[in-house]
């Protein structure tokens, strides 16, 4: 474990680090923007340079090993002087155009600026000027002039989606990254590129233009697109949830998520909710508030035989609400009728060997783990037989939460429909639930981002995740659902009016407040 | 002090080209001697004759050939053929005159190195170099001299032209096995260096032509007749290849150390009638330039040429007059490398084009007083940031020509006109 030193302080790493990651584990700045701890070290950027005592040269800290006795600095003049110059090279032919690029307010050559910048230019001379608007595919979008070529990208499509897409073309200051001939940007993880961008050149189709940056907040939770669960981070404000970025854990994602993964945050918007119960007799539909119509609900569940209610989950919920309505059922309702709806059987097991699973649901093995615990074996052919048969007359069912991967919804509703009191605990719209006729109750539920839970993922690791925001004040957990239904009184505390999200005004409005508090002004001062 | 033609005795002869008159010339008789000599012994012998890469480094190649891993993994021979450097066409002559001198000295090297694979990596634009050498790699294989089992040793070595698509950065040993790679011509960070992972992520060594065709003779020989010629550190002779004003302009072997005057007015004949000599880059267009007084003291040999702040390079002299205006020619230099800039390390990318922009201003007569003093800023910024030596190769030729021979740039700026010719560039380009 060679000792080094930097900036004065000593440090102990393992051996084969390089200086950039020594000095990110001992916590010291050092500007890079080519470097990336997921790819291969390019050495292009020339910005991480440092001066190790002996050595004449400023040397770049990316391609050079910690050995031991080593003494680095990057604070002296010389190193400084370097970064500036380095910085200049990367401007000359940059547009500065920050005020209306995607990326200001998270753009490394802004903060880099700030940091070693901050002078009178000597280019003199017109930029370079290179394509705009340039579209790679059905995801991502380029501007060239905005481009400094750290190759981030190309190495991405080389070295993680192996898929090739993207090259550098041409040479000297007229070099620019391209798709290689017939050959579009069009991989399952082709948003990659955006976010590992670390200027505006490549943005997001879909995030592009409709937020700036600093009017979000972001949480941090776990993806329910598939059973990896990778780790990820939520951004959204009071008019919704915008997009969706990887967040590094080495066990689950490494630092990368998929595009269908990143489509989680629309499912959760308002525009796609269920915001008020909705229930159904012989005169039509009604619309309550949820907790009373859960409350109501459980007068038909509880009026019902044991052996005629059956409840049907989906995998899509958390551990904790799981146990609570299996244990619901099995303890209140004395029912065992707990059936699993497994979505695209056929491709379950599949995986493409870098993170999409065929299981498209985050808590699979948390489902199995609670079933199991309370006893439960029942199939789904005894579910169908039942209701075939008129045996089972109530039917509760929970989810899905991410309606889009369960192409059999419309066929379950079809076949659930036949109980003669169906209770469907459900967070989004849905046309087939609105079709059904009979006793139907629709009970809008919250979704993983407004809760706090446990998800399970196709390894077993157990990931815990806190509650984002609320989107839809009204909304139940399953807990709280299977405490209602179990006849329990429950003391619902209304949700604070978020900062970013208050209930009670106009989406288009931004309050000056809000402003204050965003994310740019907070870490940079006043400009 | 004259030519010395170890390597270029038989270039005049046209049938030397053939492996008839190569051989008829003493040529691959030392091959099968070198095939049972123990492959340490040739490695010893190339490092005692004081060899140094020919291509522009100047390495010791023995030393080079020594970094190579013992494990027996495959490994490859590369003979860089690339020759972009503007003034350099002595590997031109070398192929087309001799290519079985090049065969015959990439033969003994790989049995040295122990590579049985081997290509010769050639820049597109040389077609007629590259007919001569398919034809003369044709013949060696149909005469068991190269292949399997060459003449019975027990030694198998392929060999293969490969015409490169034309980047001046192919010249650059990792630029050229990107490209050999079938990958874009950049070079690659070092380390690891190609002995140790080179072309296919395989031990590599990469030489040049000249360096190569040199073996021939340090092993026909011996070391200690080659290091009768030249200097201590510098030693044997080295081919220049002579451009400009001079009245006999082409390709002279000399030893190393020859006196720099003594190649310009009596190998090349000196200047043109009614010419005073103005300046000499000595090693290729990446050299910083001497100035007459400076060329006067100056010796062709690595050390020489370093104590006066140049170097030896490629060893293409390129000769100036008093007629040359020193703004016009960087202009034409940095434009070159603002052109071939393999545009991957950002200083180099941005700099050479940012350079080319400030040249081409002053030329056209925008330029500002302060912009001779930014050539310099930049320049000094870009030296020693990057992968390769291309942003180095930019960065000196304007610190040296800005420096000796400010004075004319700033008579360009005031004037926009240039000082020694009168004219204005657009006047010049008309």
């Amino acid at each position: 474990m060679p000792k080094i030193t930097i900036n004065g302080k000593e440090v102990e790493v393992k051996e084969g680090t390089s200086i950039i990651e020594a000095m990110q584990q001992s916590g010291d700045r050092i500007a890079h923007y080519c470097w990336h701890p997921g790819l291969s070290v390019a050495g292009v950027c020339r910005l991480c340079m440092v001066e190790i005592e002996g050595n004449p040269r400023v040397q770049i800290a990316c391609n050079t090993m910690a050995t031991e006795g080593m003494k680095i600095n990057n604070t002296s003049e010389k190193v400084r002087d370097a970064v500036k110059w380095g910085l200049d090279f990367h401007l000359i032919n940059h547009p500065l155009d920050c005020p209306i690029c995607d990326q200001a307010g998270e753009c490394g050559l802004q903060d880099q600026y700030m940091e070693y910048g901050k002078y009178d230019p000597e280019m003199a001379e017109p930029k370079q000027k290179k394509h705009k608007v340039v579209d790679l595919g059905p995801t991502v979008v380029l501007d060239s002039e905005r481009c400094i070529l750290c190759s981030r990208c190309v190495r991405f499509t080389e070295e993680v989606s192996k898929t090739n897409e993207l090259g550098l073309f041409n040479r000297g200051d007229r070099t620019e990254i391209g798709t290689h001939d017939g050959m579009p940007l069009n991989n399952k993880y082709s948003l990659n590129t955006v976010d590992i961008c670390p200027v505006g050149a490549l943005t997001s189709k879909d995030f592009r233009f409709r937020q700036r940056v600093w009017y979000l907040k972001d949480s941090e939770t776990v993806c329910n697109g598939c059973s990896t669960g990778c780790n990820v981070k939520v951004y959204y404000n009071r008019e919704g949830f915008f997009r969706v970025k990887p967040v590094y854990n080495e066990k689950v994602n490494g630092h990368w998520m998929c595009d269908e993964g990143r489509e989680i945050y629309k499912f959760v918007n308002k525009d796609h909710r269920l915001l008020k119960a909705q229930v159904r007799n012989n005169t039509g539909w009604t619309e309550m508030h949820a907790g009373a119509a859960a409350k109501a609900a459980s007068e038909v569940v509880k009026s019902t035989a044991a052996d005629s209610l059956a409840l049907v989950l989906t995998a899509q919920y958390t551990v904790e609400e799981f146990d609570a309505i299996v244990g619901t059922f099995v303890n209140e309702f004395k029912s065992k009728k707990v059936y699993f709806w497994i979505n695209n059987k056929e491709s379950f097991d599949e995986f493409d060997g870098l993170l999409l699973r065929g299981d498209k649901n985050p808590n699979t093995k948390g489902l199995l783990k609670v079933l199991e615990k309370h006893g439960i074996s029942a199939t789904w052919n005894e579910l169908s037989q039942g209701l075939a048969a008129g045996s089972i007359k109530t039917v509760v069912v929970a989810g899905p939460e991410n309606q889009a991967v369960f192409p059999d919804f419309a066929d379950r509703v079809k076949e659930l429909s036949k109980a003669q009191n169906l209770i469907w605990l459900q967070a989004g719209k849905n046309e087939a639930l609105s079709a059904l006729t009979g006793n139907v109750s629709l009970i809008p539920m919250k979704t993983f981002v407004e809760k706090d839970g446990t998800f399970i993922n196709h390894a077993g690791l157990e990931q815990k995740f806190k509650k984002a925001t609320v989107v839809v004040s009204e909304a139940l957990t399953l807990t709280e659902a299977a405490l209602l239904l179990a006849g329990k009184n429950l003391a619902i505390n209304a949700s604070p009016a978020n900062e970013f999200m208050p209930m009670n005004q106009r989406i288009d409005q931004v309050e000056v407040e809000a402003r204050k508090k965003n994310e740019f002004v907070f870490k940079r001062g006043s400009l | 002090m004259a030519e010395v033609k170890l390597l270029t005795e038989f270039y005049h002869l046209p049938e030397y080209q053939t492996l008839a008159g190569y051989k008829a010339k003493g040529g691959y008789a030392v091959l099968p001697t070198a095939l049972k000599m123990q492959p340490q012994a040739i490695i010893d012998e190339v490092k005692a004759s004081g060899l140094r890469g020919r291509g522009g480094a100047g390495f010791p190649t023995g030393m080079k050939w020594g970094f190579l891993p013992k494990n027996g993994e495959p490994r490859y021979l590369l003979c860089n053929a690339d020759e972009g450097e503007p003034g350099t066409f002595k590997d031109r002559m070398m192929m087309e005159r001799a290519p079985h001198q090049l065969i015959e000295g990439m033969i003994i090297s790989a049995f040295a190195v122990g590579s049985h694979k081997g290509y010769i990596y050639v820049r597109g634009e040389y077609v007629y170099p590259i007919e001569v050498l398919n034809k003369a790699i044709k013949e060696a294989y149909d005469a068991g001299l190269l292949g399997k089992n060459i003449l019975g040793s027990g030694f198998d070595f392929d060999l293969d032209v490969y015409r490169g698509a034309g980047a001046y950065i192919c010249g650059e040993e990792t630029g050229m096995i990107s490209s050999l790679e079938g990958l874009k011509g950049q070079p690659k960070l070092k380390p690891p260096f190609p002995a140790v992972q080179g072309y296919l992520r395989k031990p590599t060594i990469v030489n040049n032509v000249e360096t190569l065709a040199a073996v021939t003779y340090i092993i026909k020989d011996g070391a200690a007749a080659y290091r009768k010629h030249g200097t201590e550190k510098s030693a044997g002779t080295k081919l220049f290849s002579v451009s400009g004003n001079v009245m006999k302009p082409g390709n002279y072997e000399v030893p190393l150390g020859y006196p720099l005057m003594d190649l310009i007015m009596k190998e090349c004949g000196g200047m043109k009638p009614g010419r005073k000599l103005k300046a000499i880059i000595p090693g290729g267009s990446s050299a910083p330039i001497l100035t007459a007084e400076e060329c006067a003291k100056a010796n062709m040999d690595y050390e020489s040429l370093a104590g006066l702040g140049s170097m030896l390079g490629s060893g293409a002299v390129i000769v100036m007059d008093d007629s040359q205006c020193m703004v016009d020619m960087l202009g034409v230099l940095t434009h070159f490398y603002a052109h071939e800039s393999c545009g991957q390390c950002t200083p180099c990318r941005e700099g050479t084009g940012w350079l080319d922009k400030i040249l081409h201003s002053i030329l056209e007569g925008r330029g500002r007083l302060q912009d001779i003093d930014l050539l310099i800023k930049v320049a000094d910024n870009m030296k020693g940031k990057t992968i390769c030596a291309l942003s180095d190769a930019a960065a000196l030729p304007v610190l040296s020509f800005v420096n000796k021979f400010r004075d004319e740039f700033e008579f360009y700026v005031r004037e926009g006109r240039s000082k020694v010719k009168g004219t204005t560039y657009a006047e010049n380009n008309h």
